[in-house]
């Protein structure tokens, strides 16, 4: 009976959290970071 | 122009109309304060002065029946601050704009506000209005106006004005802008996923007890599963399934029927049922398929939406490469004074320096430095090319090993950068032909469907109440129209960005739907088969002397000529000093004193009679296509020289790739019958003509089409233009020929005829990749349908059957995007003597 109630304030939060990270970009480069690894260029770092 | 003054009222008349919501905007209009004035026959109220303007502005213009066509109300106008006037001044420094020499402007706007087929209609028509104005084009999809004026009559400020008069606003176009929008669409709809898909495996567990009890659970634990179910779906219905509505809403208002109609009637009638049943404690719900078909449509969007940007992409990674800035020297030759400006306002005659690794900001013509240049962009070749002064380097290419001093020739939208960016972007503001027909069969197919699902609404009525929300939520549901209205646009997208990405740009919309069913392709000859200029094959001496001095000679002799010939010789070596008196005799050659001695070079037999000598043992035996230059002096032969056209590297493999896809290949061309036998030879051309002049080759393409045969031209887009235009489809190899010259369906950037094969196949397989979708589509439906409508089909089932069958045509659309590796791979390999480190990766 408890448990019903909390898998949807679970499940609210964890869309919440999913937004917070689209919206902060963290989809919009799929790609690139898997790349990035790759490349020798690490005089930023 | 008809000027109707639109009677306009106090705004405190009492008389006013009761109208809840702005007549424009669509806002709720403040109490006590409103605007009001006569449009389209009737009193109207306004919420602000602002879209009173705007509607005023319409109706003066007599294009107030945007009231009648529009589907969504306008956006309230931006409060009037002219920022406008800025802009003339920003397009002038940024080089946006380039006015001609008869002051025609043209300019890319990206037009914020249009949400519908209407506002693209009122824009454009407004635009047309505006003096000067000659040629308003705007792309629904992409939201860009090209826009053609008279830069002498209006500023660009009174065009940006004007669109912002009737509500919307237009900017200069800027990549980045783009950008900032496609990404927020494109998060938006991943949010919108995610939460879907999320909410639908929660709705999955609660409905699972239901599923998998033998005897049922008990009634109030079954009405709690259902009420976290429905506060659940309630997000998904209201948030993520917005998108469907908001498209079934305006499809209603345009009166036509698209493909969000039967699934937002399909999850809403299903969610109000389910509500119901919730509520009043009887009956079925169908929350998990509500979710689970939203979810799952969401998921096939987002991947169309993915496949479409990244083809967007390829092309507006054209534009990119261009530099922002450039270094100018303004005191050339004093190097030390170097100023950074905006590459776009570079000017012809302009020195910059290009530093190793930076991209050229401008085309312009090296002064000094050596350096390698990668033309990727513009020819699609990796290998870097060597380049020293004098010679020609090219906006958006990268100098890679050491700095480089360039006069410009061409900068902003004057470069060759710019005019393969313009012709993109033509090419993707127009609708193939195909892209209408599956728009207007997607009608004719969600009408059919409606009534089905009325029919079976009304017969399950009569036999089983109980089941007909059921059935017809599983009919409306289990119906995929997705292959005519989702996966067509994306598998043409797709298959034009994996094109664009080798260089191949489709100029007219249908292009590649033609070169998709040609059966015959039809070459050209010069400048496409072979590279257009003599080149020095052998030489053939007689004499003591050495080869290298002979050619010396012979170049001593032709450096004052222009024939082509000349070339072949000054090319392969540096003239011989001491040449002279030197007398050049039309259609037999040249001659000259060297060494005291008269020198004749040219036809063997005007070359023999200075001597008298027969020709020598050997000189029968020449290859009857190759042109034969004698040199002689008054004592014997002394060399024969040999010449031809070379074939162009990869013209053998495009030759066999044709082949391979079952196309006949023939050859026609102006030159000598030998010299076309041979090529067709060397090329294993079965059919090929010589001695065609422009119009046997159009007469020729001609007959071919009348024998049933869809043919393909390849030219190189200059010459041959009555044949190229009697083709069905006509390629042109682009090579240096300046843009404007270029008059094909589809031009092949650079120079490698390899592509044209990539081209055709590209093409055919974009096809067939639409015509399984459409034949999935049809063999689906005609299976699914009755099916449901015999109430064979749950609600879940006939939902996860219509997702999966999305998904399945929208993945089969995106394999195109993939279709360049394999076909890069295998040329090279095929090309190469060995293989390259490139392909072996």
């Amino acid at each position: 009976m408890l448990l019903v109630p909390l898998s949807i304030v679970l499940v609210f939060l964890i869309g919440a959290a999913f937004w917070w990270s689209v919206g902060s970009g963290q989809f919009d480069d799929l790609d690139g970071p898997a790349h990035r690894i790759l490349e020798d260029d690490d005089s930023h770092v | 122009m008809h000027v109707a003054a639109a009677a306009v009222h106090d705004p405190a008349s009492a008389a006013a109309p009761v109208q809840a919501a702005c007549f424009h905007c669509g806002e709720p209009n403040p109490p006590g304060r409103t605007w009001q004035a006569a449009i389209d026959g009737a009193e109207r109220v306004f919420c602000c002065a602002g879209c009173r303007g705007v509607a005023q502005t319409l109706r003066a213009a007599g294009l107030d029946a945007f009231y009648t066509r529009r589907s969504v109300t306008s956006e309230r106008p931006v409060e009037a601050r002219d920022e406008w006037a800025a802009y003339d001044a920003i397009a002038e420094t940024t080089g946006v704009l380039r006015p001609g020499p008869d002051g025609e402007c043209e300019i890319s706007l990206l037009v914020e506000g249009i949400r519908c087929a209407a506002c693209v209609w009122l824009n454009e028509s407004y635009l047309r209005r505006q003096s000067g104005v000659t040629e308003v084009s705007i792309n629904f999809a992409t939201r860009r106006a090209r826009v053609r004026w008279d830069g002498r009559k209006s500023k660009l400020s009174d065009l940006l004005r004007s669109v912002a008069a009737i509500g919307y606003r237009a900017y200069p176009y800027d990549p980045r802008r783009r950008e900032a929008l496609a990404r927020a669409e494109s998060r938006r709809l991943l949010t919108r996923t995610a939460i879907a898909v999320l909410m639908m495996m929660q709705v999955m567990m609660f409905s699972v007890p239901a599923y998998i009890s033998d005897d049922g659970i008990a009634p109030e634990h079954q009405a709690l599963l259902d009420w976290a179910s429905l506060v659940l779906t309630l997000p998904v219905l209201l948030f993520c399934a917005a998108p469907f509505f908001k498209g079934a809403l305006r499809d209603l208002r345009l009166r036509r029927l698209g493909m969000d109609i039967p699934i937002a009637l399909g999850i809403g009638g299903a969610f109000v049922a389910s509500a119901w049943a919730t509520w009043s404690r009887s009956g079925a719900v169908y929350y998990d398929s509500v979710t689970m078909f939203v979810a799952l449509l969401l998921v096939a969007r987002y991947l169309e939406q993915y496949g479409r940007h990244k083809a967007a992409d390829t092309i507006e990674a054209i534009a990119r490469e261009l530099p922002q800035t450039g270094d100018r020297l303004p005191r050339y030759p004093d190097a030390s004074i170097v100023e950074t400006v905006v590459a776009s306002a570079l000017a012809s005659g302009d020195v910059v320096r290009v530093p190793a690794g930076a991209a050229f900001p401008a085309d312009g013509c090296v002064l000094d430095g050596r350096s390698s240049v990668e033309e990727a962009v513009l020819t699609g070749e990796s290998r870097p090319v060597a380049r020293s002064a004098g010679d020609r380097v090219l906006a958006g290419s990268v100098n890679r090993e050491s700095p480089l001093l360039v006069r410009v020739t061409a900068a902003g939208d004057a470069t060759q950068l710019a005019g393969v960016v313009r012709l993109v972007d033509r090419a993707a503001s127009q609708r193939p032909r195909i892209a209408r027909l599956t728009d207007r069969v997607a009608g004719a197919f969600v009408c059919a469907l409606l009534v089905i699902a009325a029919a079976v609404a009304l017969t399950w009525l009569a036999l089983d109440p109980s089941r007909a929300v059921a059935v017809t939520f599983a009919v409306l549901v289990v119906s995929c129209p997705c292959a005519l209205s989702l996966a067509t646009p994306a598998a043409l997208a797709a298959g034009a960005g994996a094109l664009a990405r080798r260089q191949i740009v489709a100029v007219r919309p249908d292009a590649l739907e033609t070169l998709a069913r040609v059966t015959h392709v039809v070459l050209d000859k010069t400048g496409t088969l072979t590279l257009g200029a003599l080149r020095l094959n052998d030489v053939i001496a007689f004499g003591v002397r050495d080869r290298q001095a002979l050619v010396a000679l012979a170049s001593a002799l032709e450096q004052g000529s222009s024939h082509p010939i000349a070339a072949a010789f000054t090319d392969a070596a540096p003239p011989l000093a001491g040449v002279h008196d030197i007398l050049a005799v039309p259609g037999c050659g040249v001659e000259g004193v060297c060494d005291g001695v008269r020198h004749r070079l040219g036809r063997p037999a005007w070359v023999g009679a200075l001597h008298g000598h027969a020709l020598p043992a050997g000189a029968a035996e020449l290859p009857p296509d190759m042109i034969v230059t004698a040199l002689a002096d008054e004592r014997g032969w002394l060399a024969f020289f040999v010449l031809g056209d070379e074939l162009k590297p990869g013209a053998r493999a495009l030759v066999e790739a044709l082949k391979r896809l079952h196309l006949d290949v023939s050859l026609l061309s102006g030159d000598r019958e030998e010299t076309v036998q041979h090529v067709a030879a060397a090329t294993g051309i079965a059919s090929a003509r010589g001695g065609a002049g422009p119009e046997d080759k159009r007469a020729a393409i001609a007959r071919l089409q009348a024998a049933g045969a869809i043919v393909a031209m390849v030219g190189d887009g200059i010459n041959d233009a009555p044949s190229l235009a009697q083709a069905d489809v006509s390629i042109s190899l682009a090579g240096a020929a300046p843009l404007t010259q270029w008059t094909a369906d589809i031009v092949v950037l650079g120079t490698d005829i390899g592509r044209v094969g990539d081209a055709i196949a590209g093409a055919s397989r974009t096809f067939s990749v639409i015509r399984q979708n459409l034949a999935w589509a049809f063999v689906y439906n005609v299976v699914a349908i009755p099916l449901a409508a015999a109430g064979l089909l749950t609600p879940l089932l006939a939902a996860l059957g219509m997702s999966l069958s999305s998904l399945l045509v929208v993945a089969n659309a995106l394999r195109l995007t993939r279709m360049h590796t394999s076909a890069r791979r295998a040329t090279s390999l095929r090309e190469s003597p060995a293989i390259v480190p490139e392909a072996a990766a």
